[in-house]
């Protein structure tokens, strides 16, 4: 059965990534996953890294890697705000690996409680979801 | 006086050099609408993040207690960050960085403060390291395309430091993009943030069109506290990421100009060469008339 569809833009620091009509953007925030649909109640919310899906269809599913960024919902449009987008093929395996590694050793090397540690795990969080976005 | 072989060897070379630096322009130009066009992509993003931030700031019925926010009393270290290129050959791109950055440490010194020295791009790294100046750390390898991951490296780095107390104010210094041939040096406080920067509402009004009522309709997830606390650090990646383009732009920009005058001058010593070897030619040929005249002379 066919949804209704509503307008989603996504925008990098590096430029906007996707722009068009579609039925459901599934993505996770702080408090979990979500999926929102069309006439969706204002929202605002901050989004973890993991993998955004865009269905502009059942079976045309736009995915990406997000990074961490936010969500608003207002006027039956979504927009979507991440620091990073990248298309799963475009994701190098090795490169995030071996910055997830740093990233973990830098965990490892900062002291507890303190914000560089705080900041570094927040790089390990990226790097995981990334790498997990590659292998599904 | 050079030979006239010499003189048509150093009109070769000259040429050659010229050569180098003609295609050294065109690569700048070309690099430098690539970077004019990132910071027109980083504006669409810019514009979002702030608004919401106002709507945020808004809905919260207090401003968090963010230690970016707070100006310290003491300072008594200052982490200063040049922003310089990978390369040379630019101009005054990364000498003037570096002079500014020095100024500033000596208007320091006096009022007590310590300087901890932050850098981007090798030209600056090394510099500093030539000088024996205490590095907190350091960038480089992206100058000539910055990420924004590279931008939240710096950032990251910075404001741990900043927080956790390494550093009590966090300076920047960057060429500033105006146009192609014509750069300045930027000078901004980075952190503390200036809450009035940050949460000031935006007067142009392209927001408004919410009235009270939906305001408190808005799902927030989670609080609008919190999600300010995690938005008004993100200022500091963007305006990082804002000086590292407009610094990749200058840069590129400078170097332009810099091949352009190089390429003039190349073409005015080929010209004075010229002019020098076409001298020389013809004082060799009068001397060779000469000779065979003198010549005739004698057998007569």
């Amino acid at each position: 059965m066919a949804r209704n569809s509503f307008p989603v833009e996504v925008l990098t620091p590096e430029g906007k990534v996707f722009e068009d009509e579609v039925e459901m953007v599934s993505t996770r925030t702080t408090t979990g996953s979500i999926g929102v649909l069309a006439n969706h109640a204002p929202l605002m919310a901050i989004l973890e890294p993991t993998e955004l899906r865009l269905y502009k269809s059942d079976s045309d599913v736009v995915r990406f890697a997000q990074g961490e960024g936010y969500l608003q919902v207002v006027d039956n449009s979504a927009l979507v705000l991440v620091e990073e987008a990248i298309a799963p093929d475009d994701i190098d395996r090795s490169a995030f690996e071996a910055r997830l590694k740093e990233a973990r050793e830098a965990v490892e090397r900062a002291e507890e409680g303190s914000e560089e540690r705080a900041r570094a795990q927040r790089e390990v969080k990226r790097y995981e979801a990334f790498l997990e976005v590659t292998s599904g | 006086m050079a030979s006239l072989k010499d003189i048509r060897g150093r009109i070769a070379s000259v040429k050659n050099i010229r050569k180098i630096t003609r295609a050294m322009e065109m690569i700048s130009a070309a690099r430098l609408r690539r970077a004019e066009q990132r910071i027109e992509h980083l504006r669409p993003y810019a514009d979002a993040l702030r608004r919401m931030t106002s709507r945020a700031a808004q809905a919260a019925e207090n401003i968090p207690n963010l230690p970016i926010l707070q100006e310290r009393e003491q300072v008594s270290t200052v982490g200063i960050l040049l922003v310089t290129g990978d390369r040379g050959l630019a101009g005054p791109f990364n000498s003037q960085i570096i002079r500014a950055g020095n100024r500033r440490a000596t208007e320091l010194r006096p009022d007590g403060a310590e300087v901890l020295w932050y850098a981007s791009g090798r030209r600056g790294i090394s510099s500093l390291q030539f000088r024996q100046l205490e590095l907190g750390d350091s960038w480089a390898g992206f100058t000539d395309r910055p990420s924004f991951a590279d931008a939240r490296a710096i950032a990251d780095g910075l404001t741990s430091a900043y927080v956790d107390g390494k550093v009590d104010r966090v300076e920047i210094f960057y060429n500033g993009y105006i146009s192609a041939v014509n750069q300045e040096v930027r000078h901004e406080t980075l952190l503390p943030l200036q809450q009035a920067d940050v949460l000031g509402d935006d007067d142009d009004g392209d927001e408004d069109e919410d009235d009270p009522h939906s305001r408190a309709l808005w799902i927030y997830e989670p609080d609008p506290e919190e999600i300010l606390a995690r938005l008004v650090p993100d200022y500091v990646e963007i305006s990082i990421y804002r000086a590292l383009l407009e610094s990749t732009a200058s840069e590129h920009g400078a170097r332009m100009s810099a091949m352009r005058s190089a390429s003039d001058n190349a073409g005015d010593m080929i010209d004075d060469l010229t002019l020098e070897a076409n001298r020389q030619r013809q004082a060799e040929i009068t001397q060779e008339i000469m000779e065979v005249v003198a010549g005739a002379e004698g057998l007569r």
